[in-house]
């Protein structure tokens, strides 16, 4: 299970890093878009391997609620 | 039997995350990125969450829940990016 | 009473139940009242069968979009293009929804642009 959030860390990295290196909006939307997937989806292994579901119920919450923000952020930038 | 299975789709999952977020570091187009981050944080995340929830049956509501609003949000907002983006990107289209 | 609000209903309610994970019966009626309680949107009404094609094809969707991922992991698709794709006749704002949806949902095909007139712009990639 420990192996399993390491490389979803290491996976996390590639976005964050695109996300500071480019410098076009759109590009860092879509880099931030997939931080927020994969941090939600990292928040439910935890829980998994702590076998806490507390922890598991705010990332739950946070999938559905969605990323609203962000498809606002874009429709304002579209302007 | 449904561990295996369950880690083999966890492993399938992580995959296909690699897979389809290191175009993001290339330099090619907002939409070509948008399809293999389709493969990456759709199919992807959804096969890690299915592999949970063959580890953990006991919490399939939750765990269903998160599939499907997965699903339906990240293909609406793969939708809302791409209508936005395309304008802007490839006036010569319009 | 027609077949939209029942459809309705009953998808807030299995909201409601999976996300509270409590299937007992006061919580059951709480999770009704919630649903009756919450504002009801005017669509134009639509037939049951309708709504069962729908989820027929959502299902059929999953394994094809699964399929699609793997092909393009396989074999480089380096090509991308734009098509347009007719909307078929009568369409009810929701199904349209279902429309966009399903062609997004699969990674090869991505909706970029609805026009209002009957027409989806597609962005397509392919390979060599």
């Amino acid at each position: 299970m420990d192996s399993i959030l390491i490389a979803m860390i290491l996976a996390l990295l590639i976005p964050i890093y695109e996300a500071w290196q480019d410098d076009d909006i759109w590009q860092k939307i879509l880099a931030f878009t997939s931080i927020a997937t994969k941090t939600s989806i990292m928040m439910l292994v935890i829980s998994v391997s702590r076998d806490d579901w507390s922890i598991g119920v705010v990332a739950v919450i946070i999938l559905s609620v969605g990323n609203a923000g962000l498809m606002l952020m874009a429709h304002l930038i579209k302007g | 039997m449904i561990d295996i299975l369950s880690y083999g789709l966890i492993i399938v999952g992580i995959i296909f995350w690699f897979w389809g977020t290191l175009p993001l570091i290339g330099n090619r187009s907002v939409l070509f990125k948008l399809h293999s981050l389709s493969v990456a944080d759709t199919l992807g995340s959804m096969a890690i969450l299915v592999g949970l929830l063959l580890k953990v049956p006991s919490e399939w509501s939750l765990l269903l829940l998160a599939i499907i609003t997965l699903a339906i949000w990240n293909t609406v907002l793969g939708y809302v990016i791409a209508y936005c983006a395309s304008d802007n990107s490839q006036p010569a289209n319009k | 009473m027609d077949a939209n609000t029942i459809f309705n209903l009953i998808l807030r309610l299995t909201i409601w139940l999976l996300l509270t994970n409590n299937f007992g019966l006061l919580n059951f009626s709480i999770g009704l009242a919630i649903a009756f309680l919450l504002p009801q949107s005017k669509t134009s009404p639509v037939k049951i069968k309708d709504w069962l094609q729908v989820l027929w094809r959502i299902l059929k969707a999953i394994p094809q979009a699964y399929i699609e991922a793997i092909q393009i992991m396989l074999r480089p698709h380096n090509q991308e293009d734009f098509v347009q794709e007719k909307i078929k006749a009568k369409r009810t704002p929701g199904l349209i929804f279902l429309d966009i949806f399903l062609i997004t949902f699969t990674p090869k095909t991505i909706v970029t642009k609805y026009d209002e007139r009957g027409w989806y712009e597609v962005h397509r990639v392919k390979p060599k």
